[in-house]
């Protein structure tokens, strides 16, 4: 079961040329940084794959398998035709590790899954506004069955 | 000496707890087999930052994915939809939505309504004050007065936040002139029974640390052991003992190292799910007394599986609704569409949940809705997306049909050796007519709620939350597996608490129904405690 795991050991994945790949991913356009720019991989990489140990050697593949000065999005593609657990690693820990950057973070405006609270009786607001006349005022809609 | 329980049941989750409480508190001495744990709160990982990297391994629906000791293989290789399910004390609610519908009148009597599929056996009047006394044990969230439903008690608790997205869909099905009310959910919106309200985090499928969202790991099984019912985890039952009369004796289960164990009970109740119920009957073949499976006299074990087809249509606004917030159940919900309209290519309908749509990995890496976008256009995608959307998950009704069914693996098997189930199931040309209305009618909804996009996510694979059908009720042996009391027509002391027993569907979640089914069966076995034939 996935419980808060200490970092995994990455000597066997060259992060130079991880970054160099995920910067093909998700480079810096739109107003968001590049992988590298937030020092995604380095940061994050150890976390992630002591989270997910099963994406390791997958992972591992995707990397040795892709020429970073090669890379495109249709070489990509093409990884998941021809290894898609390799793919899945890649992906996903690409992704796993540029949101976990808090610049990101901020930036897309996601705090994470926070706890909130609230009146359960706001709901009274609602009702006496009206917001459930319409439908009320219709009537049923369930079929009477016979017997 | 062995010991010998009054009743016996097989599973610890939604119908297995209810059961137990229900029959312990009235005096019978109750035995539960259940092959998983007590869940471990603190293990819950929604609070955690590798939340969305949980789910989709050690916290994944699919047993098949999480791969735990506790969990069975499903072979599913020729379904359309993959079925999920948990396996622990609190059984698949520990990651159920908690969506908590009733279902109507009219979906037990789809043949006399709609010319379709059979009748059930007892009517939806029969299961009203089971319907009623479960909301009060499990604490459920809602409003009253549902123009859907015929008029029933209030809920215990007001109803959960509609939040922005919901309120904006309320208002576009006031436009549209379209039914939608606050969705009732087994979510507690305030302290109720010792347990703490939902802080609307969003994790609900992958269990609730707030222990705000019903499962009987919570709500049934500290009171069903209170009054006397014990509970044996890692028990996993591999085969049910039947005598020479043809009584069943109790059950074979094998512990956590392997080692085999008998537990003899007066009664044998199966709550292990619509795949494990039918799974454990066709284990149970015995060559002399019911060599295609146990209680199989009419051929029906393991067929009419139905699962829910089940679409996702989500809408992105141009502002932010934080999109990932909210209980997962649902805000709001919509019968607009649910009862037979004979203008329409199909009969019978579905139910649409208004749902939040997830963190970042979710936008990026789908499981629902969405495609995998990378490169530059990645930025401009969750720009135009992310924490933007609602979704509406749309559940069909499933009719039965009987070459959907489980029967057992012939190769693969679980931890222990024991045969897996294997699923076949196709969806009907039927349900996709059904489906494709849904879905066009839904964006329609998101358009008119303020909108600027949809996209549909058409009968997803990964959608098997709804197990349903394999062991069907009805008065009649030759085409029933059991009676309207879920007594087996050819085991007198075998009972089948769970859904397997289900004639139909409907096109609501099931647990609500399950659970009021189970409350039901046990209550019916205390009134007829005296008759009740016990193996000698
Ligand atoms: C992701 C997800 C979301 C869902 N959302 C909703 C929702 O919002 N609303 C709703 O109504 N329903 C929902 N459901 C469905 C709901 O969880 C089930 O309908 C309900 O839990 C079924 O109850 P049950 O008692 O039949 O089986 P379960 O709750 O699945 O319990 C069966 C138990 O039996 C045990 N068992 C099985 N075989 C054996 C064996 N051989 N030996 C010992 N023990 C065994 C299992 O370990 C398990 O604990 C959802 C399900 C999933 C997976
Ligand atoms: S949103 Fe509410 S019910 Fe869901 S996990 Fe959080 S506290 Fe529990």
């Amino acid at each position: 079961m996935t419980t808060p795991t200490s970092p995994a050991p990455t000597a066997d994945i060259d992060i130079h040329r991880l970054t160099a790949l995920a910067d093909v991913m998700l480079p810096a356009a739109h107003g968001m940084p590049a992988v590298s720019e937030v020092k995604a991989v380095e940061s994050y990489l150890p976390q992630v794959l002591g989270w997910r140990k099963d994406l390791h050697q997958p992972l591992v593949r995707a990397v040795d398998a892709l020429d970073p000065s090669l890379f495109s999005i249709d070489r990509l593609s093409a990884l998941h035709e021809e290894d898609e657990d390799a793919y899945v690693a890649l992906t996903t820990a690409v992704a796993a590790c540029y949101y976990l950057s808090p610049v990101v973070r901020e930036l897309i405006g996601y705090p994470g899954q926070a706890a909130k609270t609230y009146d359960p009786f706001a709901y009274t607001e609602w009702v006496a506004e009206g917001l459930l006349d319409p439908v009320v005022d219709r009537g049923p809609i369930w079929r009477e069955v016979p017997g | 000496m062995t010991y010998r329980a009054d009743v016996l049941i097989i599973g610890a989750g939604a119908s297995g707890g209810v059961a137990a409480r229900h029959l312990a508190e009235h005096g019978f001495d109750v035995v539960c087999l259940e092959q998983g744990d007590w869940p471990d709160r603190s293990a819950f990982p929604g609070a955690r930052p590798d939340w969305e990297l949980a789910i989709r391994k050690d916290w994944a629906m699919s047993p098949n994915v999480r791969n735990r000791p506790e969990d069975y293989p499903v072979v599913h290789d020729d379904s359309d939809i993959e079925p999920l399910m948990y396996n622990a004390v609190g059984g698949s609610m520990i990651i159920y939505a908690g969506t908590w519908p009733r279902m109507l009148p009219s979906d037990f009597r789809v043949r006399t309504m709609d010319g379709v599929a059979d009748d059930w056996p007892i009517a939806h009047s029969d299961l009203v004050p089971y319907y009623n006394a479960i909301d009060q044990q499990i604490g459920v969230s809602g409003l009253a007065g549902d123009p859907a439903y015929p008029p029933h008690d209030d809920y215990p608790l007001p109803p959960l936040p509609l939040g922005a997205a919901g309120r904006r869909v309320a208002e576009g099905h006031n436009r549209l002139g379209w039914h939608w009310w606050p969705e009732p959910n087994a979510i507690l919106s305030a302290p109720y029974d010792g347990r703490r309200p939902c802080v609307q985090r969003g994790v609900c499928t992958s269990g609730c640390a707030e222990g705000a969202k019903a499962s009987t790991d919570l709500t049934h099984w500290p009171k069903a052991t209170a009054a006397g019912a014990r509970l044996i985890t890692g028990a996993r039952v591999s085969r049910i003992t039947i005598d020479p009369r043809g009584l069943a004796t109790g059950a074979v289960w094998l512990d956590r190292s392997g080692v085999e164990h008998h537990q003899e009970a007066d009664v044998v109740i199966l709550a292990a799910n619509a795949i494990g119920t039918a799974r454990l009957l066709l284990l149970s073949a015995d060559d002399r007394h019911c060599p295609d499976g146990l209680a199989n006299s009419s051929g029906l074990v393991g067929r009419r599986l139905m699962m829910h087809p089940f679409s996702v249509v989500t809408g992105w606004w141009d502002d932010q609704v934080e999109g990932w917030q909210g209980h997962f159940g649902a805000s709001i919900t919509s019968y607009q569409f649910y009862e037979t309209d004979p203008d329409r290519e199909f009969v019978r309908g579905a139910k649409w949940a208004l749902s939040p749509v997830g963190g970042p990995l979710n936008h990026i890496l789908p499981m629902r809705a969405g495609n995998e976008v990378w490169g530059r256009d990645h930025h401009e995608l969750m720009g135009r997306t992310f924490g933007r959307g609602a979704s509406w998950a749309i559940f069909g009704e499933d009719l039965p049909e009987e070459p959907n069914r489980v029967d057992l693996d012939p190769v693969r098997t679980d931890s222990h050796g024991i045969p897996a189930p294997r699923v076949s199931y196709r969806i009907s040309d039927h349900s996709r007519r059904l489906m494709a209305f849904q879905e066009a009618r839904a964006e329609e909804s998101l358009r008119a709620s303020g909108c600027r996009e949809t996209a549909v996510a058409s009968m997803i694979p990964y959608s098997g939350w709804h197990l349903m059908g394999t062991a069907r009720m009805g008065n009649d042996s030759a085409s029933s597996v059991v009676n309207s009391r879920q007594q087996a027509h050819d085991v007198p002391n075998l009972y089948i608490a769970d859904a397997s027993v289900f004639v139909t569907s409907s096109g609501v979640n099931p647990t609500c129904t399950i659970t009021a089914l189970a409350l039901r069966t046990a209550d019916l076995l205390v009134q007829h405690r005296s008759e009740q034939k016990v193996p000698a």
